[in-house]
């Protein structure tokens, strides 16, 4: 097991914990994640049919419909959204969806940019992050 | 631990409406952009011209209902003019789709909550055709991809994706945090593809954008080697299917755009990546667009919303031939074009081979599932990009020409 830390910009700030989710595919939430069991369904992702519920997910960049910010605020108010959202590329579908929720709803997800591309390519299943202020930390699974 | 310092510059009357001070809708509406704003490190809001916002409720949800209805139910009103997007169910016959109740009566609590808050009522995912006009480089704040990467690309107007939530607050308030596609360093170029010579297809348009889409990464693109007799419905689908592939806002038409007459004015006169696409890539593309050989129980024709040109081609396609049995065929556009189809005949015309026009909504938008569709065949690489993503329907992605040979006789 190998832990490593990142210094990430927040834009969403807050702490978390969980099971690290990595998506090998560019991501959205719009259509691609149930928000009623936070299911992932775009097997593209390499996440189907695992849960984003209470995990760090990890995508380098977001992609398609001006929709995706509110799949998020959907999954956040029925308890099924992520522990926290990490990208490579600022995605403000993920930004714009944490921070509604935390108007609307009271609750909010840490969102954070910048971490570089390389974790991605060490991504294993099973691996644990965690979020604190500007640093990420990712304990890989062996 | 607090989001980044904020940098966001507000003006007094920002911060007395942030205060509660222009009521209640308009202080909500401050919420959401300043902390959008801080999220994002814009520096202020700045004026917008027009807004486009979500409306349906397969992508707005219980959320987007409960924050419609709180923005209308305490006096919201939109300070700019503002079109909405296509609704989930056709706005001209509504449930006769086979639209479930219930889920029809979700979508008329949001469509009352726009007709409240003064939206235009275009419900249509390409107001840029039938009734929002921008001029070159004014700031806007649209929502819908497809609409974005037009505005930026085609009219060479100002606007960042307006993400769902956001959208409506920028239509509230008339203001937009000013990052982004708003700022001039962030429109540059910074990687150029050339198009295969040789004919276009409407396929390969769709194709060629997705192929841009997938390999931009969060780079703003360049285009070189449109074909010349390229339409601004051709660049409309390009462009949509782009988006849908990729999280991008623009793409420089070299020899369209304004101020990108060559790639080095697109590029800001920094040498970038180039990338030659060829015809086997938009056949790769559309090789992974095709997710079966099944036949189809829907063509669905549209996404983005096809003009009333587009719906003449598709009439004298169909001219003297029949669906087969057991396959409908839809042909999603906007209220005007649907109108105009009728006046024309071009509606009548379609209806003769057994085809329909639907109005106000389209398929990526429409719950298929629920109406029961299970194999869908489009040329459009946006509704197969959302019908993969969910894995509701299977998709089948073939040209135009291709599909009304297949389905008609």
């Amino acid at each position: 097991m190998s832990s490593r830390a990142f210094k990430c910009r927040v834009h969403v700030g807050g702490t978390a914990s969980g099971e690290a989710m990595f998506s090998r595919d560019s991501f959205t939430f719009d259509r691609a994640v149930d928000p009623r069991t936070g299911m992932v369904l775009d097997t593209r992702t390499g996440l189907g049919g695992a849960s984003i519920r209470g995990k760090v997910l990890f995508y380098q960049l977001g992609k398609g419909s001006t929709a995706a910010s509110s799949w998020l605020i959907e999954a956040i108010r029925l308890g099924n959204g992520p522990a926290a959202i990490v990208t490579e590329r600022l995605d403000l579908a993920a930004i714009v969806g944490s921070s509604v929720a935390g108007i609307l709803h009271g609750k909010t997800v840490p969102v954070l940019s910048g971490i570089g591309a390389r974790v991605f390519a060490k991504a294993k299943v099973g691996s644990i992050a965690s979020v604190e202020g500007d640093t990420v930390r990712v304990v890989m699974a062996d | 631990m607090e989001a980044e310092a904020p940098s966001l510059h507000l003006e007094s009357g920002h911060e007395k409406l942030l205060r509660g001070e222009g009521g209640e809708a308009q202080q909500l509406a401050m919420e959401i952009l300043v902390k959008v704003g801080e999220a994002v490190g814009a520096e202020s809001l700045v004026p917008i011209k027009s807004a486009h916002v979500q409306a349906d409720y397969i992508g707005l949800h219980e959320s987007g209902i409960e924050l419609l209805e709180r923005f209308s139910s305490s006096g919201g009103k939109f300070g700019v003019p503002t079109t909405v997007n296509p609704a989930s169910i056709d706005m001209g016959n509504g449930g006769s789709f086979g639209i479930p109740e219930e889920f029809e009566q979700k979508q008329r609590r949001l469509c009352l909550a726009y007709a409240r808050l003064g939206g235009i009522q275009s419900w249509t995912c390409v107001p840029y055709q039938v009734c929002n006009f921008p001029k070159a480089s004014e700031a806007v704040a649209w929502a819908e991809a497809n609409s974005v990467v037009f505005a930026n690309s085609v009219i060479g107007c100002r606007t960042n994706l307006s993400m769902a939530g956001m959208d409506v607050a920028s239509a509230i308030l008339g203001l937009t945090p000013k990052f982004g596609m708003l700022l001039d360093e962030e429109r540059v170029a910074r990687v150029a593809f050339r198009a295969p010579s040789g004919r276009f297809s409407d396929l390969d348009y769709r194709s060629l954008g997705y192929f841009i889409g997938r390999n931009s990464g969060s780079r703003v693109p360049a285009l070189e080697g449109i074909p010349r007799d390229a339409t601004s419905d051709d660049l409309k689908h390009l462009g949509a299917a782009a988006a849908s592939a990729g999280r991008l806002a623009m793409i420089h038409y070299v020899g369209i755009t304004s101020g990108s007459g060559s790639l080095g004015e697109a590029a800001g006169g920094e040498k970038i990546e180039k990338v030659d696409v060829s015809r086997p890539d938009l056949e790769a593309v559309e090789g992974e667009l095709n997710q079966t050989e099944e036949a189809p129980d829907l063509v669905a024709l549209g996404a983005p919303h096809l003009s009333i040109s587009e719906l003449g081609s598709i009439a004298k396609l169909l001219e003297g031939r029949k669906l087969k049995l057991g396959i409908k065929l839809y042909a999603y556009t906007s209220l005007q074009a649907y109108e105009m189809a009728t006046r024309t005949g071009v509606r009548a015309d379609i209806e003769a081979s057994g085809g329909l026009l639907s109005q106000g909504t389209d398929a990526d938008v429409s719950p298929l599932k629920a109406m029961g569709y299970q194999v869908v065949l489009t040329n459009s690489a946006l509704l197969t990009e959302t019908l993969i993503g969910d894995g509701a329907a299977q998709v089948r992605y073939a040209s135009l020409s291709d599909i009304i040979g297949e389905v008609s006789e």
